[in-house]
């Protein structure tokens, strides 16, 4: 029936956009000014989400180990290591390489690394690991191996940064939720209001014998397009903006990580879209619904 | 074509529109429902379309029981059932032509006999030459023949009219009662609800009255 008749949906659905275009314009800059913000939100979070992936990967273990270790040692304490699940990367940093780091930390001042004659400090492995959660139970395993002196990851600051994100990303996708569920009801609202305007046509339709369907497919279309063209135009009008902003952000912050790849905003692009063809579509057929039972 | 046993309709609000209604309504008969408003002439023809179903009691139309009827059914029963109302209920964005075939596609007429029912049914209601026109710049009266040219376009087994005459001039309802009566005669049944005396009286038609949900008389060739 749908094939049969898909043509004759089509048409309607457009000129039914052509009858009414005030409203129809008038639905479509709502939609795409809700979606705008759901939008803006969304770009938000993803890069507050690099952020913390950030500040995250800077949580590493170091490994400081006992002097005078043999080379074979080294590599089977280093291979142990790096066997452990969850390890990124294993780096090893000589006593001559710590003590080189040391030096130019300290700049001006190194000079007072003269008065010691020999070097103090031990050489290490720097440790990165994958999920930031499992830090301190690595490096409670690590301090079981021998030959190594002291295991350090700053349990404390990894404790209250690791507590930070988790809140961040938590009211993050809560307020995307409601977000999201706020968008969905109006727009429904907005098409039901398009329906609205047409239940007589509705009526009638269901008085001279269509069935339920034929009268549905030309709004569900319609819903479709409203939805479709909303989102697009507010994905464009977003992406513009976005690069518009972030070269300005860049401009004043350089080194501040930001999303632009175009990877990694595509998906927000798509579930934009997904969101308003979606409710148009289940909007206008719900909405339909209601006027049908004459 | 049209049987009623024992019919009851309540409404939510406890009003009692119609009570233990029976009546027989054979094929091609002209039927006018006459009573005083909120007698239960308006739920005695929803009741036929099945806009409603009976609370209580069996109607059985063209062989087919309404209650029992599923949701899906509906438009198929309604394709034997033209509909007539008051308030004409046309697509004033539509022209003419448009407001006829639009009904025809609904329930999957091709082109073809699309066009040769809208000129046929034009032409019965005298409306040919205003094919083109949007319903807003057409009289009452013309208004009211597009309805009727629209109810009749799939030939539909019965024609039920919600007051057709009720807002027209003497004249014009009675060239509405005319149009009726010829479509009567080709075979179609009509029931038609009225407060109008004159045109019940002159149209010596059975005539059955309703008071306050009740049929209190039933005649043929009856008077208001």
């Amino acid at each position: 029936m749908i094939f049969e008749n898909i043509g004759f949906y089509f048409r309607e659905a457009l000129l039914s956009f052509r009858r009414s275009a005030l409203m129809s314009i008038a639905a479509i800059l709502s939609i795409t000014t809700i979606l705008l913000i759901v939008g803006v939100f969304l770009l938000i979070s993803v890069n507050l989400n690099l952020f913390l992936e950030n500040l995250e990967s800077q949580l590493e273990i170091i490994v400081y180990l006992e002097d005078n270790i043999p080379k074979v040692e080294l590599d089977n304490l280093k291979s142990n290591i790096t066997s452990i699940d969850g390890i990124k990367e294993v780096k090893f940093i000589s006593k001559e390489e710590a003590y080189q780091r040391l030096s130019k930390d300290l700049g001006a001042q190194k000079d007072i690394l003269g008065a010691i004659e020999v070097n103090p400090l031990p050489a290490s492995f720097e440790v990165q690991i994958k999920d930031p959660k499992t830090i301190e139970q690595i490096a409670n395993q690590i301090t079981k191996f021998e030959k190594v002196e002291e295991v350090e990851y700053g349990r404390e600051t990894a404790g209250r940064l690791l507590n930070f994100t988790y809140i961040f990303r938590r009211a993050g996708m809560l307020i995307l939720a409601l977000l999201v569920f706020a968008s969905i009801l109006i727009i429904s609202n907005i098409i039901k209001i398009t329906v609205y305007a047409r239940r007589n046509e509705i009526e009638i339709m269901s008085l001279v014998g269509a069935t339920s369907w034929f009268v549905k497919w030309p709004f569900i279309i319609e819903g479709f397009l409203q939805g479709f063209i909303s989102s697009v135009l507010s994905t464009i009008i977003l992406y513009n903006f976005y690069f518009f902003a972030i070269n300005k952000v860049h401009q004043a912050i350089p080194f501040l990580p930001l999303v632009v790849d175009n990877v990694d905003l595509l998906p927000i692009g798509i579930a934009i879209v997904l969101l308003g063809s979606l409710v148009g579509i289940l909007g206008s057929m719900f909405s339909v619904g209601k006027y049908l039972n004459v | 074509m049209i049987r009623m046993f024992h019919v009851y309709k309540n409404y939510p609000n406890k009003i009692q529109a119609l009570r233990d209604i029976n009546i027989h309504i054979k094929k091609g008969e002209f039927v006018f429902l006459v009573g005083a408003t909120g007698a239960g002439k308006s739920t005695f023809l929803k009741l036929i379309y099945r806009g409603i179903v009976p609370t209580k009691g069996q109607v059985i139309v063209d062989g087919i029981n309404i209650a029992r009827l599923k949701p899906g059914y509906i438009p198929y029963l309604r394709r034997n059932i033209g509909i007539v109302f008051q308030d004409f209920k046309l697509l004033y964005d539509r022209m003419v032509y448009e407001n006829i075939s639009f009904g025809l596609k609904a329930i999957g007429a091709t082109n073809f006999e699309i066009r040769q029912q809208v000129k046929k049914v034009l032409n019965l209601v005298g409306l040919e030459n205003k094919r083109k026109v949007k319903p807003h710049l057409l009289s009452g009266g013309e208004q009211q023949k597009l309805c009727i040219a629209r109810a009749i376009a799939n030939e539909p087994l019965i024609l039920l009219t919600d007051e057709p005459t009720g807002n027209l001039d003497p004249y014009t309802s009675w060239e509405i009662m005319k149009l009726l009566f010829h479509i009567n005669i080709r075979g179609t049944t009509i029931i038609m609800a009225s407060h109008d005396k004159l045109m019940v009286d002159k149209a010596k038609k059975r005539v059955v009255r309703l008071e306050r949900g009740r049929i209190i008389e039933d005649t043929q060739r009856g008077i208001y």
